[in-house]
Parts: structure tokens; sequence; C-alpha cells
């Protein structure tokens, strides 16, 4: 059993590079910035599904997966246009990008914002308007524990432990990296949630917590937009309009902008 | 030699002493070395389960399954009598199975119906792994809303009906799957939640 110590000090290590990495790949994390935009660089749009896998279905036969290119592909422009950042797609066409490559691409690109573009489905077909997700723990005690220590003891093991570029290490790190950026994720759902509300003139279902897989992974304020639900014949018809899939973008990139400009 | 010989006169004191500790290193092996599943398959198939009807012949359980509504984006519920034991696995199966079928009233069923319920099994953990048939992926397109209301009734329907049950773990067709149609996580164990249940 020679591995076994090795094993214990690389879980160790692992819990630790997972913290200085986290703190370092999202640098807005920092209490005193003047605002959360003053140090993104780069955001990550992701356009959900795509490929074999087509999401959500509407009656007429529109597909979550090419609305939220659409609308992901529009947004892009809108944000490269009139914000100073490099803006990354996981995908510009349509193509199958599993879940991990999908917060890989943000946490390799160093990303300080990831927005997950979806359109909603539900078994009731009257289920109408848009919300904003991010994420929940559904922590168990143990996990409440791990992130209770996460924040108690980030800046003492920051400061010792040298992080391991080791794959398996990055992985235990990412699936817990969101962890450390609740509250980011929180504030910039808020944003753009009222911003769909004001420009849609859809139902407005308000931000929500869930544990959707496309979060976890992502170490920098993460969110996950219902634009409106395919599976509501009328809204379907709305999203596949162009028209209505500007005015998500647009409300989504004011939402942004009214993100980066809070303090703190 | 010398050896054999030793072995060949033994006291019987030393033999059944012998023989006794390796009993209780057996016991302790079998009760706390990583047979968890073992353990509460043993205890689950020797612990009386409680009857629903006072011990009569026969006994039914009724449990609350969750169903969603047309008119509103809550999980209600509807009571229905199951077939009670032998085991809360199977008690849990049938729950399940009838979560499945769908509501005897108004209100809808946020699983695929062709989905069957491969097993049940409530560990003494307190985690409930459940184990459906791949239709439960594969027979709806799932959206957000969807998939939450479809997890949170398997979720809800068991650690409602069922003391034991803390968490719940989602398996399809034996495997661990990352999510039913691309939106929530099945790879943690989920704790329930009623604020999707209309009061």
């Amino acid at each position: 059993m020679r591995s076994d110590p090795i094993d214990r000090t690389a879980r160790g290590a692992a819990l630790a590079a997972a913290l200085l990495v986290a703190l370092a790949v999202c640098p807005v994390s920092g209490q005193a910035q003047a605002g959360q935009g003053q140090r993104i660089q780069t955001m990550v749009i992701d356009p959900g599904h795509g490929g074999m896998e087509t999401g959500a279905k509407g009656k007429f036969g529109n597909l979550e997966k090419d609305i939220t290119l659409a609308i992901s592909l529009k947004l892009k422009a809108l944000v490269e246009r009139n914000m100073g950042f490099e803006v990354v797609l996981t995908r510009d066409k349509d193509v199958d990008v599993s879940v991990e490559n999908r917060s890989a691409i943000a946490n390799n690109r160093k990303a300080g914002l990831f927005i997950s573009v979806h359109s909603n489905g539900a078994v009731q077909k009257k289920a109408a308007g848009s919300e904003t997700f991010f994420l929940s723990l559904n922590a168990t005690d143990e996990e409440t524990r791990r992130l209770a220590y996460l924040e108690n003891n980030s800046s003492a093991l920051q400061s010792r432990i040298d992080p391991s570029s080791d794959d398996d290490l990055m992985m235990i790190l990412w699936d817990m990296a969101q962890t450390a950026y609740i509250k980011q994720s929180g504030q910039l759902a808020e944003m753009v949630q009222g911003e769909l509300d004001a420009l849609l003139g859809t139902r407005n279902r308000g931000i929500k917590q869930a544990p959707f897989k496309i979060l976890t992974g992502v170490a920098c304020p993460a969110i996950l937009v219902e634009a409106a639900f395919i599976s509501n014949p009328e809204e379907e018809q709305k999203l596949a309009s162009e028209e209505f899939q500007s005015k998500v973008a647009e409300a989504i990139y004011r939402g942004l902008a009214r993100y980066l400009r809070m303090p703190e | 030699m010398a050896n054999n010989k030793k072995a060949k006169k033994p006291k019987p004191v030393l033999i059944l002493g012998a023989l006794s500790i390796v009993l209780l290193v057996l016991v302790i092996i079998f009760f706390t070395g990583g047979g968890r599943e073992k353990v509460a398959r043993f205890i689950d198939a020797n612990l009386p389960k409680t009857p629903a009807a006072a011990g009569e012949p026969a006994a039914t359980k009724t449990v609350t399954l969750f169903f969603l509504d047309d008119d509103d984006d809550f999980l209600h519920g509807e009571t229905r009598p199951i077939a009670a034991g032998p085991t809360a696995n199977e008690e849990a199966e049938r729950a399940l199975a009838e979560l499945i079928k769908g509501s005897e009233g108004s209100l809808v069923s946020p699983l695929p119906p062709q989905t069957k319920v491969r097993q049940v099994f409530i560990g003494k953990d307190g985690v409930a792994t459940v184990d459906f048939s791949r239709d439960v992926a594969e027979k709806f397109a799932y959206g957000s809303t969807m998939e939450l209301a479809a997890v949170y009734a398997v979720v809800n329907t068991l650690a409602f009906n069922f003391k034991a049950v803390k968490k719940v773990v989602i398996l399809v067709e034996g495997a661990e799957k990352e999510t039913l149609g691309g939106h929530v996580d099945l790879t943690r164990a989920f704790l329930p939640d009623y604020s999707l249940v209309a009061r």
C-alpha cells in the first residue's frame, strides 16, 4: 500500500489547489474592487445543449439547442461591440459539447463571467415566462462544512500550498469551483432577470437556485438564463423570431452592464 | 517436525479460545468492514415492517405521491394505498411505479410513462438509491423546469413517505448519469425540497 499516503497527500493538495486556483482564476472576487467588471478580460457564453442533445422541444418543432445558439451569437456580438472584453462561446455551431468541456473552456480561458443561455420546457403547456438561475449547493452536511472551511481558511492555505497541475486534481477542483462565487452569481442573476422582466414583456418568474450541472464547475460568477418556454406554443413562436431573440440578448447585455457597474 | 508435533497436541481450551476469537473477528468484519450494503440488506430483511392497517394480512400503506398541476409550477401531493412490505425497498419501488403511472385525478406525472423502476435500495446511511430504466432520460426532451420537477417528484416522494430516507441518488440503467436532459446534476445526492410543494 505504498500509494496510500501519496493519495492522502494528493487529496489534501487537491483541496488546497482547488481554493488557490479558484481564487486566482477569478480576480473579481476581491472584496475591495471598485466595480465587478474591473479586471474581467474574458467572458464565456454557453449556448445550452447542441448536437444529439436537443434540449426541450416545441410543438412546432423548434429545438432548444437552436434557439440558445441564436441568442448566444447575438449576445456575443453585443458584448464585443460595447464592452472591452473577449467573448468565448462554448460552441458556435450545432455540435455536442460535454458539460465538463463547457466549464473547462471557461476555466481554461480564465473567464470572469459565465452565462449559459437556455429556453425552458415544462410539462404544463401554460407555463410561461423568463427566469434566471444560479447554483444551489443542495448542500449536505459534509459540503457545508467544506464550504465553511474554504471560506475561513482560504488565505492561509493560499500562502502555504503550491498548486499542482495534475489533471485529477483539476477535476476535483472544478467539481466544487462555483461554491466560492455563489453570492456574486446571485447578484448577476438579479441584474439580468430585472432587465429580462423589463424588456421581454413575458411573465417574470424571478431568480431561482437549482443544482444545475453546468454551473457547478465554473470558477467565476455564473448564471443560467431561461429566456422563455419553448414548451408553450405562444412563447415558442416568440423564441423562434429574430426580434425576440435580439431582445433577450439585449436584456442579458443590459443586466450584465448593470452588474459590472456594481460596487464591491 | 517439532512444529508438527506441537500442533498435534494442542489443549482443547486453546482450540476453543482460538475459534471464538476467529468468530469474533468475523462478526466484527461483517458489521463494520465495508459491507454496508450487506448489513443494510440483512437488517431490512429481518426488521418487522410497520403494518399500515394494524397488522392485518394483505396490509396496505398509504403513500403521498407528488405530481404537477396544469395551473401552477408546484408539486401537489396525491395519496393512494400501495401494498405494504415485506421491505421498505419494495414499498419504495411500488410508490415510484405509482408516481410514474400518474395521477388518479387531474394532476400530471412529471416522469415519462414508459419509465421502469429497476430497483430502489435504501442504505443504512439514509441514502436511497433509485435505478430507473433509460426511458426516464430518453422519452422526454426535458427543459429545466420539467427536469427539476421530475427529479424532485422522485426525491420528495421517497423522503416524504419513508422515514429512513434522508437523501436520494438517481441512477439510470444501473449507472451514474450526469443529468436526465442536460440540466439537473445527478452526480450528487439530493435532499428533499418541500418548497417546491404547493401549500
